[in-house]
Order: C-alpha cells, then sequence, then structure tokens
C-alpha cells in the first residue's frame, strides 16, 4: 500500500507519529503501531465544494488512505474562483467524481471513492464503516441531518460506534471549526442557535410598500413569478428565469422610484447567495482536517470543541467550550433498548410505558421514521391513527427499529429501540 | 437616474460570474487592484545541508494558490531547491514527475493551472542575487518570505522592500505552530475598512441640516393623520417632530443625557396609537429603540483626529499622496462644519414607498452636497500645491466622503527580532508572564531562526536541529536577552513554557506538517488580499497559530 | 452487471428504511401537535396520517366579518423545522387584506419574526386573529386594505359577496361558505 519511499516521503509526519511531544497524552505510544492505525483509517468528506476540495488535499497530505466524498452537486463556473480541484472544463460534471479523481492522481498511494448523490441516500451500515467523519457543507439541514444519525448510532456497548464529527463553515472572511463527539459533547443541534435565521422582510412590505432594491426582486421572485408564470417551474440556476426576475425586479423599481438594482444584487437574493473566497476555505479546511489528523493518531490533543474565525480585521481566533445542551432534542435524550413481545397490541405496549419507574408516560403520543403509530391530538390525526391501538407491534414496527415518545407530561421526548423477544 | 435604471439587461460576464463570489467582498475596484499587482514569493533560501534541502515552502505555495484562484495580476517564485522526496509528502503542487527538477518551475507550472488569467514565473537563482538587478524588486507589489531563512538574507530583502514601500509577509510553519509578520510602509492609509453598517449610521438627528429640519416640520400635523398614515411615518421624522416638542420644554435644548434621553423615550413611546388591532405601532417601536443609539450629538472619533494631526496631513507636499491630499480637505471640511461629510446611507424602516424614498434623498443629496464641497477643497489644496502627477479623481473623493469617519491608517512595523530595544523586550516580558500567551511560540521561533542561520552559515551540522543542548543554550542567550535591562523579569515557569514550545517545535526538525501549513495559507494569503485591495484591516503585525491548542493570537511587536 | 447492483442497492434501502430514526422536525412537530388548543373553529386534516409534515388547517370563524366561512389552509414544515418556519399558504381564492389571490399569508411569524422556540400552535392563533381582525395598514391585497380603511361597511359587504362566490372589482372568488 505504502510506497517503498515512505518513510522518505512522510519524513516530517512521520516524525510527529513516532516522538511525543510536551502536550501528547501521557499514555500515547508514538511509533509504527501510531502510522499504521492512521493509515488504515477510512474517512468520509462529506461536501465536495469550496471546504471541501481543501479538505480531501489536507488528509491526503496528512497520511490518510483511504477516503470517501459524498456531494450531489455538479460544478458552476463560479466555484472556479476557489474550489482549486475544478477546471473550466469540468464545468457540468459532478463534483465528488472531478475532486476524488483529482486528489488521487497527484497524491499516490490515496485512494478516493466519490459518492454523487445525498447523505440521506445512506443507512447507518455506511457511515458505521468510517472512523471519522469531516463536513464541509453550506447547509443547516445537511449538518443537523448528519448530526442526529451519528447521535443515533452510539451504542455504548460499542466504541467503534462513536464516529467523531467535525464540521467545518464560511461566510465571507468568517468561518468555524468544531469537533463533536455523539452523545459524548455538545452537538449541531445544541449549537443551532449560533446559526443566525436569514434575516427576512414582511411580504407585505415587498407586496405594497417595497423600499430597498431588494424588496423589488423579492416582488418579482415571490409575488410576480407565481401569478405570472405559474407554470414554469423557478430555478435559479436559470440565467433565463433570474434575468426575467431582475427585468420584473426593474419594472417595479422603476415604479417606485428605487435605484440600485442590479443583476448581481438579483442573483445574491434570489439564490441567497453568501460570499466565498479560497482563503478563508483554506484556513477552516485545514482547521478540521488538522483535528482529523490528531484525532485519529493522538499525537496531540483535539479542540474541545469550537474555534471561530474571523479575517475581517487583522486574524481573530476565539476558541471554547460549546456547552451539552441536557435538553437537546437530539442528544439530550438517547434512545434505549427496550425488549418487547412482538404479538402485544399498540395498546398494550402504551400501557407499560405508563408503568416504566423512570418516566410514566401516561398519554404518548408515538411514531416511527415512516409510521405515525398514535398521535393523541389533533382529534382527526387521534381518530386516523386509533385503530392502531388494536393491531400488534410486529404488524407496525419492524425488530430493532427506534420509536420517538412524546407525553405532555415531560418537555423532552423519548426514544426507544424495540427489540422483540 | 440612466445609471439606476439600466435600459439593455446585461447580464453578467464570464469573468464577473467566475469572480462572482469574491466580488461582494471587495468589488469591482479591490478586483482591479488584485489584478494590477504581482506578488514576490521568496519560498527559500538554499539548502541547510547537503541531506536537507531547507524549508519545504508549503505556506508560500498555498498562499499563492489563495492570490491565484482569486485572480491575482502575477506572481514570481524564488526558490533554487530541487524537488525532493519528502516535498511531495507536503506540497501538493507537486507530482511524482517532479522529482528531481526545480521546485520553483515545477510549482509555478502547476499553480498556474488554477487560472489561466494569471501569470506565472520563476526564478532559481538565490534571491540575494537576484536583489542585484535593480529592476526585479519593484516588479512587485508584495514579497512574500518562506522561513526560516538566513538573518542576513531576511535583513537584505526586507530593507530593499522597505525602501520601495513594498509590503513584506514573513512566514514560519513547523509542525504543528506557525507564525507570520507583516511588514507595512510606515503610514499605510485604508479608506475602504468595511465597517459593521450598524456602527456606521449617521442620522445627524440632533442637528438636522435645513432640509431635514424642514422634513421633520412638515408632520405637525401628526395628530390629524389617520391610522394608516400616521402608522407610516418615519421613525426618522417621528423623532425630528418630537424632538421639537421637547425642545419646546427644555429651552430649547435637546435631550443631553442617560436620565433625559429615557424621559424622552416615553414621550415617543406614549404618542403612539395603541387603539388599533396590532395594540401599537411599528414605526414608534422603531423610533423608541433608536433614541438612545441615534440621539448623539457628532462627535469626531480619536483616531480619525490623530489622522488629522499627523503631519502628512497638515504638512502637504506636491508628492503628496491621494489619499492625504483628501484627508487634508476633510479636515477643513470638518473644521469649518464640526461634522464631517454625510456618508448619506439610510436604514430601511416602516415607512411607505415615496416617504422612504423622499427622505432617502434628502440624506443623498446632502451628502452629494458634501462631496461637492470637498472637491472644491481638493481642488484648490491641488492649487496650492503646484504640479501633480495627476488630479485627484472624483470618485476617490467620494469613496472617502462616504468613509469619512472610517478610515484607518497603520504605522507599519518591521520584521519584529528579540533585540535589545527596550520597548519591545518590555511587551516580550509582559507577554510571556500570561500563561495563556503563544509569545513563547514566537520565542522558540527566533531560536530557530538562529539555528538556521548557524547551519546556513556552516557553523553547525544539521543535526543540532533537535539537540536539547543547542536549544537550551538558544533558551538561555534568548531569556539573556530579554532580561538584559531587568534581570529576575522571566521566572521559571515563563522558561519552561518556552521549553515546552521549544520542543513542540524540535518535533518536527524544520519540517512542515501540511494541515497547518495550508492554514497558515490561508491567514497569510487574507492578509495580502487586504493589503493589496487596501480595503478591511490588515493585521498589526504578528499572528501566532498554535496547531495544539487550535487557535491563534495577534500580538504589535 | 448494472442489474445486480440495482438489486443490491434496493436491499441495501430496504436496510436502511428499518434503521431510520424519527428526524428532529418530526418529533417536534408530533410534540407541536400534541400541545395545540385548536378550540371549535380549527379541524386539521391530514391526507396522509403517517406524514405529519404535510396538513390542512380549516378556520371556521364563529365571530367576525368572516363569520360562516371555511378557510383552507395548507400547512407544510420542511426537515430544517423549527430552524425554519412552516410554509402556509391558503388553498382558496378569497378577500381578504392580509392574503393575496395567489394564497400567500402575511403573519410575521411566518417570515422575519419566526424564531425556533415558537410553535405551531403560536401560528395557528395568528391566523385565526387574521379572521377576527383583518389588518389594513400592511396589505397583500392593496384593494381589499383600501376598501376596509375607506369603508368598513362597504368591506363588510364585500367579504359577504366574495365569501359567496360573487365578484369583488372585477376578481371572480372562491364560494367558501361552510
Amino acid at each position: 500500500m505504502a510506497s517503498p519511499d515512505a518513510p522518505l516521503r512522510w519524513k516530517h509526519l512521520y516524525k510527529v507519529l513516532t516522538k511525543a511531544g510536551p502536550f501528547s497524552d501521557e499514555d500515547w505510544v508514538p511509533g509504527q503501531e501510531t502510522i499504521t492505525s492512521l493509515e488504515s483509517s477510512k474517512l468520509l468528506v462529506i461536501g465536495a465544494g469550496g471546504l471541501g476540495c481543501e479538505i480531501l488535499k489536507n488528509l491526503a497530505l496528512s497520511g490518510f488512505k483511504d477516503i470517501h466524498v459524498i456531494d450531489m452537486d455538479t460544478i458552476d463556473i463560479s466555484n472556479l474562483n476557489r474550489q482549486f480541484l475544478f477546471r473550466q472544463a469540468d464545468i457540468g460534471k459532478p463534483k465528488a467524481e472531478v475532486a476524488a479523481a483529482f486528489v488521487e492522481r497527484r497524491v499516490k498511494g490515496v485512494k478516493i471513492t466519490p459518492y454523487v448523490g445525498k447523505i440521506q441516500d445512506k443507512d447507518e451500515d455506511y457511515y458505521m464503516q468510517f472512523k471519522i467523519i469531516v463536513c464541509g457543507l453550506d447547509s443547516i439541514e445537511a449538518r443537523r441531518w448528519i448530526n442526529s444519525t451519528l447521535i443515533g448510532m452510539v451504542d455504548f456497548e460499542d466504541p467503534e460506534s462513536l464516529k467523531p464529527l467535525i464540521d467545518g463553515g464560511t461566510e465571507g472572511f468568517k468561518g468555524q471549526a468544531r469537533v463533536i463527539l455523539p452523545t459524548l459533547s455538545s452537538c449541531i443541534e445544541c449549537q443551532l442557535d449560533m446559526h443566525a435565521p436569514r434575516p427576512a422582510v414582511p411580504l407585505c412590505t415587498i407586496a405594497t410598500i417595497p423600499r430597498q432594491p431588494q424588496h423589488c426582486i423579492e416582488w418579482a421572485h415571490q409575488i410576480a413569478w407565481q401569478e405570472q408564470r405559474k407554470d414554469d417551474t423557478f430555478d435559479s440556476d436559470d440565467m433565463d428565469h433570474i434575468g426575467w426576475i431582475y427585468s420584473a425586479a426593474l419594472e417595479r423599481a422603476k415604479q417606485f422610484n428605487i435605484p440600485g438594482i442590479t443583476f448581481q444584487m438579483t442573483q445574491g437574493v434570489v439564490k441567497n447567495i453568501i460570499p466565498a473566497i479560497a482563503s478563508t476555505n483554506a484556513v477552516i479546511a485545514a482547521a478540521t482536517t488538522s483535528e482529523a489528523l490528531k484525532i485519529a493518531t493522538s499525537c496531540n490533543p483535539y479542540l474541545e470543541n469550537y474555534m471561530m474565525y474571523a479575517g475581517e480585521e487583522g486574524v481573530y481566533t476565539y476558541t471554547f467550550e460549546a456547552e451539552k445542551k441536557p435538553d437537546c432534542p437530539v442528544c439530550g435524550n438517547l434512545a434505549r433498548n427496550l425488549t418487547v413481545d412482538s404479538n402485544m397490541t399498540l395498546e398494550a405496549f402504551i400501557e407499560t410505558l405508563g408503568e416504566r419507574p423512570e418516566a410514566q408516560l401516561k398519554k404518548p403520543s408515538m411514531r416511527t421514521e415512516e409510521k405515525t403509530l398514535y398521535q393523541r391530538f389533533p382529534p382527526q390525526l387521534e381518530e386516523q391513527t386509533r385503530h392502531n391501538l388494536k393491531l400488534k407491534l410486529k404488524e407496525l414496527i419492524a425488530d430493532g427499529q427506534e420509536i420517538a415518545v412524546s407525553d405532555p407530561a415531560y418537555t423532552i421526548d423519548f426514544r426507544f429501540r424495540l427489540a422483540f423477544q | 437616474m440612466t445609471e439606476a435604471f439600466p435600459s439593455a439587461l446585461v447580464g453578467p460576464s464570464s469573468k464577473e460570474r467566475k469572480y462572482d463570489r469574491q466580488l461582494r467582498l471587495w468589488a469591482a475596484s479591490g478586483q482591479q487592484s488584485l489584478e494590477d499587482s504581482r506578488v514576490l514569493l521568496v519560498n527559500s533560501d538554499g539548502p541547510w545541508s547537503k541531506q536537507n534541502t531547507g524549508v519545504s515552502g508549503v505556506v508560500g505555495v498555498e498562499t499563492l494558490k489563495n492570490l491565484v484562484l482569486p485572480g491575482i495580476g502575477g506572481f514570481t517564485i524564488v526558490d533554487p531547491a530541487v524537488v525532493t522526496e519528502p516535498d511531495l509528502g507536503v506540497n501538493f503542487f507537486l507530482e511524482e514527475e517532479s522529482l528531481g527538477k526545480s521546485r520553483a518551475e515545477e510549482t509555478c507550472r502547476l499553480l498556474r493551472e488554477l487560472n489561466p488569467d494569471v501569470e506565472g514565473s520563476f526564478q532559481t537563482k538565490p534571491i540575494t542575487e537576484l536583489l542585484r538587478d535593480p529592476e526585479f524588486l519593484p516588479q512587485h507589489k508584495l514579497v512574500l518570505i518562506s522561513g526560516p531563512v538566513k538573518r542576513s538574507t531576511l535583513e537584505t530583502l526586507r530593507k530593499a522592500a522597505k525602501s520601495l514601500g513594498i509590503p513584506v509577509l514573513y512566514t514560519r510553519s513547523v509542525g504543528f505552530y506557525s507564525i507570520f509578520s507583516l511588514q507595512l510602509a510606515a503610514v499605510f492609509p485604508i479608506v475602504e475598512t468595511h465597517p459593521d453598517p450598524e456602527s456606521t449610521q449617521d442620522l445627524r438627528l440632533l442637528n438636522p441640516w435645513p432640509e431635514l429640519a424642514a422634513a421633520g416640520a412638515s408632520i405637525s400635523n401628526l395628530d390629524s393623520l389617520d391610522g394608516h398614515q400616521h402608522g407610516h411615518v418615519p421613525y426618522i421624522l417621528l423623532l425630528l417632530h418630537h424632538l421639537e416638542q421637547w425642545k419646546e420644554t427644555h429651552d430649547g435644548n435637546v435631550p443631553s443625557n442617560y436620565k433625559e434621553k429615557t424621559e424622552f423615550r416615553e414621550m415617543v413611546r406614549s404618542s403612539a396609537r395603541t387603539s388599533n388591532p396590532e395594540g401599537g405601532e411599528e414605526n414608534y417601536d422603531e423610533a423608541v429603540a433608536a433614541v438612545l443609539k441615534s440621539l448623539n450629538p457628532f462627535s469626531l472619533r480619536s483616531s480619525i483626529r490623530e489622522i488629522f494631526e499627523m503631519e502628512e496631513c497638515t504638512r502637504l507636499t506636491p508628492d503628496s499622496p491621494d489619499f492625504w491630499v483628501i484627508a487634508a480637505a476633510v479636515r477643513e471640511f470638518y473644521q469649518r462644519h464640526n461634522v464631517l461629510p454625510l456618508p448619506g446611507s439610510l436604514p430601511d424602516m416602516k415607512a411607505q414607498s415615496a416617504d422612504y424614498v423622499s427622505l432617502q434623498n434628502i440624506y443623498k443629496s446632502k451628502a452629494r452636497k458634501d462631496v461637492e464641497e470637498v472637491t472644491e477643497l481638493v481642488r484648490s489644496i491641488e492649487a496650492q500645491l503646484g504640479s501633480r502627477v495627476a488630479q485627484v479623481s472624483d470618485k476617490d473623493v467620494e469613496i472617502f466622503c462616504k468613509n469619512a469617519a472610517h478610515i484607518k491608517v497603520i504605522h507599519g512595523r518591521g520584521i519584529p527580532q528579540v533585540n535589545g530595544d527596550a520597548h519591545s523586550l518590555k511587551a516580550l516580558r509582559n507577554h510571556l508572564s500570561n500563561p495563556e500567551s503563544l509569545i513563547p511560540i514566537f520565542l522558540a521561533f527566533e531560536i530557530l531562526d538562529d539555528i538556521v542561520t548557524d547551519i546556513q552559515d556552516g557553523k553547525r551540522p544539521e543535526e543540532v536541529l533537535d539537540d536539547e543542548a543547542v536549544w537550551e543554550a538558544g533558551i538561555d542567550r534568548i531569556i539573556g536577552v530579554l532580561t538584559s535591562d531587568e534581570p529576575s523579569a522571566v521566572d521559571e515557569a515563563a522558561r519552561e513554557r518556552i521549553r515546552k514550545a521549544a520542543r513542540e517545535l524540535r518535533r518536527t526538525q524544520g519540517g512542515e506538517l501540511h494541515n497547518i501549513s495550508a492554514l497558515s495559507g490561508g491567514l497569510v494569503a487574507q492578509e495580502a488580499l487586504k493589503v493589496i485591495t487596501r480595503q478591511y484591516g490588515p493585521l498589526d503585525n504578528t499572528c501566532i497559530f498554535d496547531g495544539v491548542r487550535s487557535g491563534s493570537e495577534m500580538y504589535k511587536l | 452487471m448494472k442489474q445486480q447492483q440495482q438489486q443490491a442497492e434496493n436491499a441495501e434501502g430496504a436496510a436502511g428504511k428499518k434503521k431510520k430514526k424519527v428526524t428532529a422536525a418530526q418529533l417536534r412537530v408530533q410534540r407541536d401537535l400534541q400541545e395545540l388548543t385548536l378550540g371549535s373553529t380549527m379541524k386539521m386534516t391530514f391526507p396522509n396520517p403517517d406524514d405529519i409534515l404535510t396538513f390542512t388547517l380549516t378556520i371556521e370563524p364563529d365571530e367576525g366579518m368572516y363569520k360562516g366561512g371555511a378557510f383552507h389552509f395548507s400547512f407544510v414544515v420542511n426537515q430544517n423545522f423549527p430552524h425554519d418556519p412552516p410554509k402556509v399558504k391558503c388553498t382558496q381564492k378569497i378577500y381578504h387584506p392580509n392574503i393575496d389571490l395567489e394564497g400567500n399569508v402575511c403573519l410575521n411569524i411566518l417570515r422575519e419574526d419566526w424564531k425556533p422556540v415558537l410553535n405551531l400552535n403560536a401560528v395557528i392563533v395568528g391566523m385565526q386573529f387574521l379572521f377576527l381582525e383583518p389588518n389594513a395598514s400592511d396589505p397583500l391585497n392593496k384593494e381589499a386594505a383600501d376598501d376596509l380603511r375607506l369603508n368598513r361597511e362597504a368591506f363588510k359587504r364585500n367579504v359577504r359577496t366574495s365569501m359567496g362566490g360573487g365578484s369583488v372589482r372585477g376578481v371572480a372568488y372562491e364560494r367558501v361558505m361552510r
């Protein structure tokens, strides 16, 4: 696997892996074993965009040999100012494939397996194969999904089931890197209020009293399109569509004497464009991969657990420990295993929940991912799910499946993994 | 008006599309500065020994990557080294076929692939030799040096750049640590500092100019307005109106202290109509929220006053840069009116479209008038100064006026060294006494520079890079300098912190780790962009990154 | 070869289904639904009871100008709830100052004032309020708002006409009487 010259090629890296430093853990044993463990660690990179390209390069040059990458996007011209693995000729091709092939070609001995698609396409068995997951995403929703998936995978009997999640994000000159040890440290959901919601303008302002060029653009996008082009699905990547919005917005602005609309601004408002530059991505991506190397090898202590960065005014970083929220809906109450008789009716099962000593769930509503098992309120839904009460558990739930239970008596929710006797 | 409402719908050019995400940060003017600049990267200063080619220069190459992608005009790589096996383990811009070839040539070739708009060249001669050609250095707008380099080389290069007014970034990345310093010209002005829009609001409610005061007076019939109209009076006008009311009962004075302002706020709050379905009015909510924030008399920030008092501003010469000519004119404007030119922007607020637009026009035309006055002052200063190379552009005057309250002048410093200078010794000792400070890392790098200088000069063998005794001697020497004017100022705990930083630094014997160099290349590029575009706020002057503890600090050294 | 791969993927999909977790958004909606106070004027219908993120709210005001009508709103909650607000639209063409002819609803907590601590009950209460106290000062349907502001009686008549399926100012409205 490693080239014959590995010790020479990886000279600098091997030094920190074969020699303890003043800050490395006292119990850590540096040496060949650490190198082997690094080289056999399988890593997953989520996102092959601005951060992802950098992350792949950094991991390959950190000695990782088996890297997977997921991204559903294709390459756009506006990526080329920072996504350095892509060229003009690659426009339209899938990011994951082009990025993987480039890094494999450049760094000998690394295997990079791309998957073009959504993270939601993959299940726990897939995520279970990785040692660490590094995220370079721009979507909060995707972050929340992988976060709760990894937390749900934790089995306290099996330390291998705990997959450190290293997450990076950038906006203009700012960014952050964080390390999440699912169930042990503050998770993405605990930190959700650190993501400011997108500022919105009242719909009525847009509809009747626009004052800013952005209001006119929002009007064209949210109101005029619906009225006038009902049958066309709006596509923010279609230049003709953006052009239509631009001219409709200009027309409206003229009517209200509002100056300042540009094509660039139209695109920015409609696509919610966040400024992005190569240098910020480089900083944040390398911050995440440096943590990946430290976690995989123990050669130095890893980040606990959040580093924020701002580069507008000099170089500013702030490293702190974000707190775990006891009432976090994702990591606050983990799934417990519950062994049940699969022939028991749902109604009887609900009764047993009311008798549990640690949490007497007297009026629970409950569901699996795909099925509403029983919902007490509103009445219409109660009626629609009432017949489930008479059904046997095996008719509603698969062995090992997770259910989530809410009860008005408790401010947090419960999850149970039901194993059939 | 033709400018505001383009008649033909022209979409963005392919260049604008490619650079779209960055143009939103530094605009076309910043991009132009970038494209007009050539950067020099001095990526090594020759080998450290027969076995060791010296600095791998990954920070330098990664920095260039981050400048080539956004479209810097061009770059020159100076590097006498030949590509060796360890280079391939840290440097992404080399490939198997590069082994044994010129590192300058290979990195140049692979960096150029990133952006066809960028011109790149390389030199395999050592920098000291290249500097003999007086034409060489002045082609560049910025110099990046990958250290550690021999002290004498650094000094030569630093001085040459300084005499030409070219900024220098000196970087070092070893193991989990990195450090870089920015040497700027003694006076480095920035107009477009991009302050937080919240902090730039200048509404002049306490000293309205006649047109604004008239707008305030136009709503004296406030009570007779119907609910809809009443709920849509822009809060600026509400405040002006209620201020006049206040003045009537306060001897013509405006609310001036916290107590009066809270009283005034209550007065505003109680004027809102609450007998509507919403139980209140948004415009009044906005007015109430703005009282403490916006009702402040204009006062010149001390940093701007200092700029006005600088000799560059008070004693213009025919060679004075445009910045100082405009600054002098704005200073005169300030002396005349006791305020700076109005920036002219108006925050969004609850209002009918037409009312908002007309209020906005009052602010805009005042701003335009102020720009005209400053422009006249500039022209008369230019006339007094006599022959200048070119006239100050109208656009520059306008941008200056818009940013006048937030301009910045950095007093450039040299690349820091631990020498006998009492002032810097005291600063270093102060930092060193703080157990959280990253200054021990700086000191460890200084020791490393000395050791590398000795190796390059042939005074010591390469093996001393990890020689306990040599490092201990280095620590003794540096503490000796630190305590030269104040013995016992460095305690044992501080010495131990330096020792630990040195041990961490010794771990790779001068070698780079890709992650740390890539991260540093991002930080250094960020500074380069700010210096070249003259926007935002460049580092003043040293940044240390600690990859063990995952954080950085800035120091003025 | 390709077929084999397809089969493998299908098998993987089935296994994945079993292990899928209740999402944070589903869990939050389950809780929010349980904590609703609906009263007699509101009904909810779930076209697919297993999908609690998609439902219809029917408001049947028993007082005010819109008394006697039955107004349907589609709710779509995405997986980013409660970070994102629910998307609400009126499925009928109605004459109301704060609802436009496309069904867009102007309610502050559905947009600029949404916060993750707000729940579905807050939204539903806000919707109900729109029918008790239509707001003329910041409208989506400007004509309706002008009517309300300038001639409340005429506005009332227009509401009745529109609810009966008649036309107001040349716009034909849907019949929404209970």
